[in-house]
This record gives C-alpha cells, structure tokens and sequence, in this order.
C-alpha cells in the first residue's frame, strides 16, 4: 500500500518504510538562514533564491501539550488525546508537530525524531500519512 | 517607519452591537443590520450621513459586506471590505477613523459580522481542513504551546490562568451584550476542574463559537458635538498594526499568531503616535480567545514588567476595582468571539465605560481605554480611545 502526504511539497517519504522521513527546507545562500517549510525569499535578508535541503530528523522540544481531544481524521478511532510540539531543529527552524509517545516522555529539551503518522486511507487505499516527532528511546 | 497612526480630530459618534450568541436561524445581514440600526440610532444619523463604510468578516465568502449594508439603505456611499482574521473588527475601526482624520470622509462606519454557525465543518478556514498540514494543530492547542512554555521559564500555574478566566467569567456576567452570562460567581477552582481541551486549558480558559454583530460610527468631533450635545466625547486618540517581523525559531506552519513580541512593539508605536504611556490607560481590551493569553498581554502592553503578570493576577489588578481593569465585558471568553465583530464589541465597551455608563461594571473615572487584537496569520493591532479631558 502506498503512502502519500496529507499536503505536498512539506516532506520527502522514503521508499523504504524503515527509512525515516524528511522534511524539506531551504537554506538562504547569502545569509546562511535555514526555514521550514521550503520558500524561495529569504525570510531574513530577502535575498532572492534559496537552496532545497532536507532537515534534521532529530530536535529538541521549545514547548508542547497533550491535546485531550480526537486527532483530526481520527474521532471514531481509540484515540483519546494526542501530543503537539513546537520541535527546534539544528539547522535552526522551529517545527510544529503532532508529538507522539507517552505523555511522560514529553518535556521541553527532550530530545524527539521524527516519522509518520497515518490518519486515514484515501478512496484509492492509499494511506495518508503526516510528520511527527516522538522522544528518543520513548515507549512506541 | 512607524506603523502608528494619530488622529486628528475624530470622535466616536455612536456604536451599536447585538449580544453575541448563536442565531443559526437569523441571516448575518441581519444581525449587521440590527447592529448598524442601533449605531445610527446612537450616533442620531441616518445611513444618509455616513460618507464612507469599512464591513469586515471573517467567513469564507464573497460579497456578503456589501450586501449587509444594503440592508440599511441604498445611498451610494463607498464600501470596502476588510479582513484580518480575529483583529478584523478593530482594523475596520481603523480604517474608518483613517478615513475621517485624513480628510476625506466626515462620517465613517464599521460595520462587521459573522455567523460561526454559517461556517461549515472543516471549512471555516485554515487549522480546519482535512487537506492542510497543520490541521491537527487547533488555536486552542497552540495557545497552550504559549501556556506551557510560560509555566516552564516563570513559574506560572495552571490556577493563575484559571484566576484570570474566572475575573472575565464574572465581568461577562455584567454586561448584558457579552454571550456567556454565568447565574453564579465563577471560581478558579470550577475553571480547573472544567473538561480539559489542551493542557493546561480547559473550555472554560477558551472562548465559545458564536454569532454577531457589532457597528462603530466615527465623524469629526465638531458633528458629533452638533448631534449629540452633553454627551461626554470619546475622542479616536490612535492605532498601530503590524504583521511579524523575522526572528530566529519563527514557526511558519500552523495557526501561527506570533511572535507575541508582535504585540510589544505594536503597542510602542501606538503610545508612541498618541503620546501617552501604558500609565495613562484606565481600562484595557485585549486577545483573550485562551485566557494565558492574557497574562502575557499585561506584560508586552506595558502594564507591569516582564515576569510579573503573574503578580498582577494574585493581586487582583486586572479585576474590578484594580489599577489596570482587562476586558470589563467578559473579553473574548465570556462576551465572546465571533470574528469579525470581536474588535468593533470591544471598542462597543470601552466607549461605554469612557462615557460612564457601564452600569454594574464600570471602571471609575475611565479617561483612556486600549483595545488590542492579534489575527491568525499573522497581525497586531492596538488602539487607543480617549475621553475628552475638561476644558479642551
């Protein structure tokens, strides 16, 4: 079954499912600057023109919260709540983020990786997937 | 360059608004119409007096201001559309009283509506599609990312934020325009233990869906004068917007509302082009859509230094009888938050409480009052409205 992304354009899925995946950036070639998600004016020096890199798929959490409600897509599914995250890569963007994992884990500085959460299948069984982080070494 | 604006000259001829509530069955250009009557009525005009109207929602459709306006006369007047996500009721505002200052219109309306029940599901906007990277992300949940983050560098608990929610709870009680109307005194402690949505807020730390509207009519103070003699006059003193501004960690993904310094350096140009300070303001209206909002608003509007919101709340400044009253209508959480109308319903209380007739709940010798919004997206605006001192 294939996967695709709820959005195009904001990360990369790999073929190999035991690959993580990427989200794609950009890097200003002027300034040094590097955003999330891809944009081709420098948000810092307007420098026309950015270079395509993929980020990091480790992060530190800046905030987070455990959301009490369904998961969009998710209401008629045992789901009773899920985490969100403000994650800051080291390439410097600052990601918001569905965070998965036990509530326990979760912490600001933690460190988290990234991968992939289905919400549903579309009309031709393909999943829908979307990027998430999860602390490093935490429960599955 | 500044991003604030003096005016010149300009008063508030009169306001108007509906209670905020749900009407699934009154059409918004009626629930416009019944607020633009009630203006007019105030300001003692007729449609025919109006130069030039600013209409502002935030539901996804087209045309629907001008057809709004309409409902209260054909008269050829100039009419523009504004939109500015939650702030859009108050750039309305200053887009009409813009238009009076420069010049080129004597009177001035803003005339906003909205109709949360007329939004459908998924479709009311970003956040809210199926389709759309960030819509597992919901306002309330970002706001909290702001909550926990301050729980975590000052300290700040769970029971300030459920302080505040309470304080505007009870306001709302009093004001018989605001949508939540509580039959007995709110506690902090019935806040805490309401149903939780995003820790650390639960629904009664965030505002209610709902429908309204609201109408503010500006003209140049000598035709207010003419029309309404003896009335006190509430001077237009000034407003600021800004969108962001780049700094590292920017979050560009999601409902994003911020940096929140947005709100700080919107508020410096404001007192900036009125020449006046956070010391000069009685009473004060700002984005209480998530009450931990609004501890942070204490601090980036300058009404107590960074790190002592939270003593602000203790002490019960921003309460009835306090140095620094916040949101003496029940704010966003209790009056409510339709949208559009937000910011035109604060203006709407904070002309009251400048005239002396916010019965039950006004704020003392009231001479200036500040009206703040931040819309998603991003943008801030502050405001500010004077009463006109003795003699001048």
């Amino acid at each position: 079954m294939a996967r695709v992304p709820i959005e195009e354009g904001f990360f990369r899925i790999p073929d190999d499912p035991t690959e993580q995946p990427r989200l794609l950036g950009s890097r200003c070639p002027a300034c040094g600057e590097a955003f999330f998600p891809r944009r081709l004016v420098c948000a810092k020096c307007l420098h026309e023109g950015t270079d395509d890199i993929e980020l990091s798929t480790r992060g530190r959490i800046w905030t987070w919260t455990s959301c009490h409600v369904p998961l969009f897509g998710k209401k008629d599914a045992d789901v009773t709540g899920y985490g969100l995250a403000q994650v800051d890569l080291p390439e410097g963007p600052r990601v918001q983020s569905i965070l998965s994992g036990d509530p326990d884990d979760f912490a600001i500085g933690a460190e988290v990786e990234i991968d992939l959460e289905t919400l549903r299948q579309d009309s031709d069984g393909n999943d829908v997937v979307i990027y998430r982080f999860r602390p490093v070494g935490g429960a599955a | 360059m500044s991003h604030g604006l003096k005016f010149d000259g300009v008063a508030v001829a009169g306001i108007g608004m509906i209670r905020f509530g749900m009407f699934k069955d009154i059409p918004g250009a009626h629930l416009a119409r019944d607020a633009g009557l009630l203006a007019l009525h105030d300001a003692g005009m007729t449609l025919a007096d109006v130069d030039e109207a600013f209409v502002g929602y935030i539901q996804p459709a087209t045309m629907i201001g001008i057809k709004a306006m309409k409902e209260l006369g054909l008269t050829g007047l100039p009419v523009t559309h504004i939109e500015n996500a939650s702030a859009t009721g108050l750039v309305a505002f200053r887009e009409a009283a813009w238009a009076v200052s420069s010049g080129r219109a004597d009177v001035a309306m803003a005339l906003c509506f909205d109709k949360f029940t007329d939004m459908t599901r998924g479709g009311g906007g970003r956040g809210g599609g199926r389709d759309q990277i960030d819509a597992p992300i919901l306002p309330a949940a970002y706001f909290a990312l702001w909550a926990q983050r301050r729980m975590h560098e000052r300290g700040t608990t769970p029971e300030n934020f459920a302080t505040i929610a309470a304080k505007n709870w009870n306001f709302g009680a009093k004001c018989p325009t605001a949508h939540r109307q509580s039959d007995h005194v709110v506690t902090p402690e019935e806040v805490l233990a309401a149903r939780m949505v995003a820790e650390p807020l639960t629904t009664m730390m965030c505002c209610p869906p709902d429908d309204g509207a609201a109408c503010i009519i500006v003209a140049r103070e000598d035709l207010v004068r003419q029309r309404q003699p003896g009335r006190p006059l509430v001077r237009a003193l000034a407003s600021a917007l800004m969108s962001e501004t780049y700094s590292p960690g920017h979050t560009f993904v999601g409902p994003v509302v911020g940096p929140s310094s947005m709100t700080r350096h919107t508020a410096l140009e404001c007192y900036e082009a009125a020449s006046l300070g956070p010391e000069n303001v009685s009473v004060a209206y700002c984005h209480d859509a998530f009450v931990n909002e609004e501890l942070e608003y204490y601090e980036l509007l300058g009404f107590c230094a960074e790190g002592e919101a939270e003593k602000l709340v203790v002490e019960g400044e921003t309460g009835p009888g306090g140095r620094i009253p916040f949101n003496t209508d029940g704010g966003l959480l209790a009056r409510g938050h339709p949208g559009g109308p937000t910011g035109v319903a604060m203006l709407h209380e904070a002309v009251l409480q400048l005239r002396g007739e916010a019965r039950g709940r006004q704020v003392e010798g009231a001479r200036v009052a500040l009206a703040h919004l931040v819309g998603g997206g991003s943008i801030a605006t502050v405001n500010l409205l004077g009463l006109e001192r003795s003699g001048t």
